[in-house]
């Protein structure tokens, strides 16, 4: 285990390192490049407790019960002229993101997905998903779900999200 | 045919009635108009952060009267806003972000102030570098040191700092890294402490020119692992504690310059555990004086920590017994998503619902007051002064 003195000395250069948000984006991105299926960083927006309340009885892409959504936060993008695992048009997909695993009934596999937010113009508002099966707070950021993932992106406003599958997840 | 003299009498009398009874009532004086002052403030007042969820651009914090069910103003907020009340009252701080051309454009992210006593448009704003944490509201977005010289506001980048601000002058003072820890919270004049993902408090202490003087790391005080903490602090005479997904109750004491955690205690009975928990955008309120706890609790799993409150449970904070349950989703037919208590002898509770409607409560027997429906469209967080 690091001292604290080594923590603190890593904490100021990775500080003089974040001269630009780009250049920490670069690097973030090598991450997620050479590591796809490693957890890299959430995605947005509030929780609250719709998944409790507005349950699906078809688990279709535009249905918050779909399986790939099982820690996603926001508004469907299947619903806001996107699909699943698309943006919709005229908006940009977040560089970064959060990962998760969900279970696909259908063929009794693990996924492991990214949940990537689209951005740059205002929130949907269709199709509002929220759940959180091993979703962690903020300061776990690799499970979060609350943070607003387009907050990197150059046009930064939060539009909706989607759910990608990276692969099948290793027992 | 001529009529009689008393019919012709009897006429003349209901046309004198009749034209009687169609005068018209005097009219309205002609009215001036004007804008309304806030009236003399009230312990019974209560700030709602809508985050308008559906239109995140267009956030707001409305001022709700309790004693009168009715609103008072509105302060805009913008996008996916922070807010936070100076130690006296008498300023609301929100740190939002704009674009220059509505919902795309150059982002400016800026701290306005608004005077609480006119809700006039923020007569002060410190603009901020392109930073700030776009999150669920917390007491730890933006706060004050406790007499009020510095304002810290969260940055996340995703790389995790924060920033330190002089309200007086409307200034930036600086940026202090965080090592991965996240969220401002304030302690004493020069003490910032944050959470992290080891379940340590960071504690970073300032020069009277908002500058690093120090900082320490705490023993970890919960598990990221097996039992997370919601970030969502309550706030407590001396602290804040802390609830975790399965129902501990940590409390920690800010007082000092280094925070001291209590013994933690739980919410639930061990045959409760992992069926009860806590759960909401605002996981907790406590009347300090009367160390009244109010939990929104529901029965559910692994990831139903955000599914909002079927029920209410009151605990007494310095006994740790737990008081009530108070069945309020069965009550308004909508789950508990956020609520607050006010501070004085004849406390109200306020409870939001995933619905957005606002219901006062009387905070000492549960009975509902007054419900208004469709009050906001996503209550995530409320404040009482």
């Amino acid at each position: 285990m690091r001292s604290l003195d080594q923590l603190f000395e890593h904490s100021s250069r990775s500080l003089a390192r974040r001269t630009s948000r780009r250049s920490l984006l670069a690097t973030l991105g090598g991450l997620l490049t050479g590591t796809a299926v490693l957890p890299l960083l959430p995605i947005d927006r509030g929780g609250r407790a719709q998944a409790a309340e507005t349950k699906s009885k078809t688990p279709t892409a535009e249905s918050c019960e779909y399986w790939k959504y099982c820690a996603i936060d926001g508004y469907l993008c299947a619903c806001c002229g996107g699909t699943s695992s698309s943006c919709p048009p005229g908006t940009g997909a977040s560089p970064i993101t959060w990962i998760g695993t969900c279970h696909n009934p259908a063929d009794g596999r693990d996924y492991i997905v990214s949940y990537n937010d689209c951005c740059g113009k205002t929130s949907c508002g269709s199709c509002e998903c929220n759940r959180n099966e091993r979703e962690k707070p903020m300061y776990r950021p690799s499970r979060n779900n609350d943070l607003n993932w387009c907050m990197a992106n150059a046009d930064s406003n939060y539009h909706c999200s989607v759910s990608v599958i990276l692969g099948v997840a290793e027992k | 045919m001529s009529a009689s003299p008393v019919w012709t009498a009897a006429l003349a009398s209901l046309l004198v009635a009749g034209s009687v009874a169609a005068a018209p009532p005097a009219p309205l004086p002609p009215e001036k108009l004007t804008s309304e002052p806030l009236p003399p403030v009230s312990p019974h007042w209560v700030y709602v952060y809508d985050e308008a969820f559906a239109n995140e651009l267009d956030g707001r914090l409305v001022l709700f009267d309790g004693d009168h069910y009715r609103r008072l103003g509105q302060i805009d907020a913008g996008f996916n806003p922070s807010f936070n009340l100076s130690p006296d009252g008498s300023t609301t701080a929100v740190a939002t972000t704009y674009w220059s051309r509505g919902a795309h454009g150059k982002r400016t992210d800026v701290v306005e102030l608004t005077d609480n006593r006119t809700l006039n448009l923020p007569q002060h704003e410190i603009v901020l570098p392109t930073k700030r944490a776009t999150t669920l509201p917390t007491l730890f977005g933006i706060a004050y040191s406790s007499d009020a010289h510095f304002l810290y506001v969260a940055y996340v980048t995703p790389a995790a700092s924060f920033g330190v601000l002089d309200p007086a002058h409307g200034t930036v003072l600086g940026e202090i890294d965080t090592a991965g820890c996240v969220l401002v919270i304030p302690h004493g004049p020069n003490h910032v402490s944050s959470l992290c993902e080891s379940g340590r408090v960071l504690t970073v202490t300032l020069t009277p020119e908002g500058k690093e003087s120090g900082r320490t790391l705490s023993e970890p005080f919960f598990n990221a692992d097996t039992d997370p903490a919601f970030v969502q602090g309550i706030r407590q005479d001396h602290g804040y504690a802390f609830l975790t997904f399965l129902g501990e109750v940590h409390e920690v004491d800010f007082s000092g310059a280094q925070p001291v955690f209590a013994a933690p205690w739980s919410l639930v009975t061990p045959a409760e555990k992992g069926h009860w928990r806590p759960g909401a955008s605002q996981v907790g309120a406590l009347q300090r004086a009367l160390h009244r706890l109010y939990v929104p609790m529901h029965e559910g799993g692994e990831g139903t920590h955000k599914d909002g409150g079927s029920e209410v449970w009151v605990f007494d904070s310095a006994s740790h017994q737990r008081l009530a349950r108070w069945p309020l989703q069965a009550a308004l037919g909508s789950r508990i998503l956020t609520l607050e208590v006010t501070q004085d002898p004849a406390p109200l509770l306020f409870v939001a619902t995933v619905s957005g409607d606002l219901a006062v409560l009387d905070g000492l027997s549960g009975k509902i007051r007054h419900v208004t429906k469709h009050f906001a469209q996503t209550p995530w967080m409320m404040l009482t002064p």
